[in-house]
């Protein structure tokens, strides 16, 4: 054992018609792999059975003791108390979700904002993914195992969205690869760009402030009305098949997003809702959903100059609407909610079941429940304390990330 | 309907530490009681339902069965948790300006850049934080001197704990200059402060250069006139005095009456610090930078406690095998035997680096017990500045600084209650205005 460093393991399971496959790489693997000779627990088994003090389920439920039994990477069965001949155990403290990231752009290099032109519904965050990008694996350490990426905020209509797992098979990483339609409704896609300037800069383009962005999102909505060859991706919009999910900052962009709503019959998910707290019974009231973007605790101060409320994730609870947190370190901004009002029933589901939820993807992930995807992470306490550590993260029922040490 | 608050500016901030310290005085001339409370000494075992006796801004006595007397103000505590006030070894939050532009200073005093009513030691005090080294920014290669204060009072002098707690010395060299030649020029200092003085001194001699007096006044007549000619003198005056003041600096440091608070900002700088330890006899406080990780061992064979980087947990790609290793600070010094202490970022873009006891729950997460985190933050803290006789546990004969904590400390909901510095109550959580507009930015007026 290295004194000076964290050892690392990633486990990829590749699950073949018969038999499960288990290949071990040392992390950032590339071409240049180091073989670790002793293979981890879990991974290559195809039924496993965990059982733990606690499972916090991220519905809310708590079992305690609790077992679920995994089989060719999803959940067969859960209960206090199951026992089943012939399969590896793996004991534990507490077991949780693995935590579903509803805003996020990483994996892409932040190459993933559009300049050259203000509409661009059907560019696809899912094509430009670098699956080895350590953003991924920061991510996955640190217990999320799905995250959605949703384009850049520099243009008007960015792009289709994706939900993808932060580890595993690049076969079985993509859970939804067409999640909604990201647009832009704050001051980002206006900031930076200019009237006049050399002929050749990509910055001459309009808009240059927030009644361009407005109007530049109506006229979209209209020539889609209007048009049959229209994109398709903003027709399945206005159909109603395609989500919206719309980066809105400010209260004056979280109204003007709900007029445009209203206008063109859509139902956006609001992306940032760092002013949300203005107009919480009006997001309640419209049952909008809420991805609040992460904020440093203790500051009173957001994006775009925001004013921010340090309990906007209890108020949003309180008043009933849906919402969820994003944006990385999704354990540590869950405690700081939890510190400022969220109450510990409804802490951890704001990072598990909500956003999966939110996304339409809590048909696989999001909570541990017969039938989903083996997606798991091991912890030595209680979730809920800033002082408890992961032991393990598993993705599809090989566990992908461990904590040496623990 | 909207509930008018009185608009908080920066006057009104005076006048509220004006008035916390005036109505408190009172209360530390005579005694204070602390009841009922789980203490937790930090030395010692914790005391459930214990009492803390307080007098004359000192710790009385401790303990369970302790007769408060009769003419003592009591805070009833019952159910809540009391630990030393915390200490934050390294930080340049408190001045105004933590980098000199000039590189050797070691004459300069925080003290005269220290602003009482600076954001910092308001976040302090609500934080459980009631001593601070505030310590010269880590870019000036001889960056000034350190002062020890406490986080509450009206002027700095109030505050003063420890007036020249140490010279900064920072191995990272400035923009433009090399490694080696940053070293070479640190030496260089060095040991022209080693030197008897009449060889280092190639301009005027000494007795030129009046020891107290203002160098710039007319000269007063004593026996005949001395004529000088205006603008030649005050030039090499001014600089015959700083290069004096600049050497008496040294010379003290060199003497061992400070120590040396040594910026290191990669590893190759900690063992460079150690030969600079050596060669010249520093009593030194090192500071690591994150990428120090790779001399660990080094400081754990000396036996010296370090400060470690407030980035504690992050990633870096190995640039050969382009591996990539999650790097956890406390874990690598715990297991290289090295003990330390935190410090905290000064402003937060990470989640909670910026708070105290948030770097403390992170040690604990990597396998360091509470009791010892709890222990880093107050008694090793105190320990490493030199300051342990006074505070950083709560023993009889120390100075009363407090924590009342609302629930066991580094827990998710804890807060903290009640901040006493030198037994005068300079917090307390239910009249933090700024704390309740985080909370209620509807009532902000501003």
């Amino acid at each position: 054992m290295k004194i000076t460093q964290m050892t690392i393991t990633k486990t990829l399971v590749r699950t073949t018609l018969m038999k499960a496959v288990a290949i071990v790489f040392a992390i950032g693997c590339g071409s240049t792999v180091s073989v670790i000779a002793d293979e981890p627990e879990v991974s290559g088994d195809k039924t496993v059975l965990i059982k733990a003090e606690v499972i916090h389920t991220g519905t809310g439920e708590i079992l305690r003791p609790g077992c679920v039994l995994i089989r060719d990477g999803k959940i067969v069965e859960i209960g206090e108390s199951l026992s089943v001949e012939g399969v590896k155990v793996v004991e534990v403290k507490s077991l949780i979700p693995g935590l579903v990231d509803a805003a996020s752009r990483i994996g892409a290099g932040r190459l993933d904002d559009e300049r050259t032109d203000e509409i661009t519904p059907d560019l696809a965050s899912v094509s430009i993914v670098d699956w080895k990008d350590i953003d991924f694996l920061q991510q996955l350490s640190g217990g999320t195992t799905c995250v959605h990426l949703t384009p850049g905020t520099s243009n008007v209509v960015a792009g289709l969205t994706s939900a993808v797992k932060t580890a595993g098979t690049i076969d079985r990483r993509i859970v939804a690869e067409r999640t909604g339609l990201a647009i832009s409704v704050c001051s980002d896609p206006a900031s930076g760009n200019n009237a006049r300037s050399r002929p050749d800069s990509i910055y001459i383009r309009q808009p240059t402030n927030r009644m361009g962005v407005v109007w530049m999102l109506r006229n979209a909505f209209h020539a889609t009305q209007n048009d049959k060859f229209a994109s398709p991706a903003m027709k399945d919009v206005t159909a109603g098949t395609l989500p919206v999910f719309a980066v809105s900052r400010t209260q004056h962009d979280i109204q003007a997003l709900m007029t445009l709503a209203d206008e063109f019959s859509f139902h956006p998910t609001l992306i940032g809702g760092q002013e949300c707290w203005k107009v919480t019974d009006e997001i309640a009231e419209r049952k909008m959903s809420v991805i609040l973007q992460r904020v440093i605790p203790g500051s009173s101060r957001g994006d775009e100059r925001t004013r921010i409320s340090a309990d906007m994730a209890a108020r949003l609870n309180k008043s009933g609407a849906t919402f969820c947190l994003s944006g990385g370190d999704l354990l540590d901004q869950m405690r700081f909610a939890v510190r400022f009002g969220l109450p510990a029933e409804s802490a951890l589901a704001s990072i598990t079941a909500s956003p999966a939820a939110i996304l339409k993807i809590d048909d696989r992930v999001g909570s541990i429940v017969v039938g989903k995807d083996a997606d798991l992470v091991a912890m030595t306490g209680d979730p809920l304390e800033f002082s408890t550590a992961i032991q393990w993260v598993m993705v599809d029922g090989a566990i992908q990330f461990e904590q040496a040490g623990n | 309907m909207k509930i008018q608050v009185p608009l908080i500016s920066r006057p009104w901030k005076i006048a509220v530490v004006l008035l916390l310290a005036g109505s408190t005085t009172a209360i530390a001339q005579d005694r204070l009681a602390l009841r009922g409370a789980t203490i937790i000494p930090i030395v010692g075992e914790r005391i459930v339902g214990g009492t803390i006796l307080i007098s004359d801004g000192r710790i009385e006595a401790v303990g369970k069965d302790i007769e408060i007397p009769v003419e003592a103000k009591v805070i009833d505590a019952t159910g809540r948790f009391i630990m030393p006030g915390m200490i934050n070894v390294h930080s340049a939050a408190g001045m105004s300006q933590a980098n000199e532009q000039n590189a050797n200073v070691p004459f300069l005093s925080v003290v005269d850049s220290i602003d009482p009513i600076a954001d910092f030691f308001e976040e302090s005090r609500r934080n459980g934080v009631t001593t601070a080294a505030v310590v010269p920014g880590n870019s000036t290669m001889i960056g000034g001197r350190a002062a020890i204060v406490k986080t509450a009072g009206s002027y700095v002098n109030d505050m003063l704990v420890k007036r020249d707690a140490g010279i900064k010395i920072s191995l990272a060299p400035t923009t433009g200059t090399s490694r080696m030649s940053h070293f070479a020029r640190l030496r260089r200092e060095l040991l022209k402060a080693q030197k008897p003085e009449e060889e280092t001194s190639i301009e005027k001699p000494a007795e030129e250069v009046k020891p107290e007096g203002e160098p710039a006044e007319a000269p007063k007549p004593e026996g005949g006139e001395t004529p000088e000619t205006p603008g030649a003198t005050p030039a090499p005056s001014a600089q015959a005095e700083t290069e004096k003041a600049t050497r008496e600096a040294l010379v003290s440091l060199l003497k061992g009456e400070m120590p040396a608070i040594i910026y290191c900002e990669t590893s190759m700088d900690v063992s460079q610090a150690l030969a600079l330890v050596d060669e010249f006899k520093l009593k030194p406080i090192l500071v690591l930078g994150r990428d120090c990780y790779k001399a660990a061992k080094l400081v754990a064979d000396r036996k010296l406690p370090v400060v470690l980087d407030s980035t504690m947990v992050y990633w870096r790609t190995d640039p050969i095998t382009r591996k990539e290793e999650k790097i956890v600070l406390p874990k690598i010094f715990s297991d290289a035997g090295a003990s330390y202490v935190f410090q905290v970022a000064d402003s937060g873009t990470s989640l909670g680096t910026h708070y105290y006891w948030y770097q403390a729950t992170t040690a604990v997460r990597y396998g360091m017990s509470a009791d010892a985190a709890l222990k880093a933050l107050t008694f090793d803290s105190a320990k490493l500045l030199g300051i342990d006789d006074s505070v950083g546990s709560i023993e009889t004969g120390k100075d009363a600084d407090l924590v009342i904590l609302s629930g066991e400390p580094l827990s998710v909901s804890t807060w903290v209650e009640t901040t006493i510095v030198g037994g005068k109550v300079v917090y307390q959580k239910s009249e933090d205005a700024e704390l309740r507009l985080l909370f209620n930015p509807e009532e902000d007026t501003n």
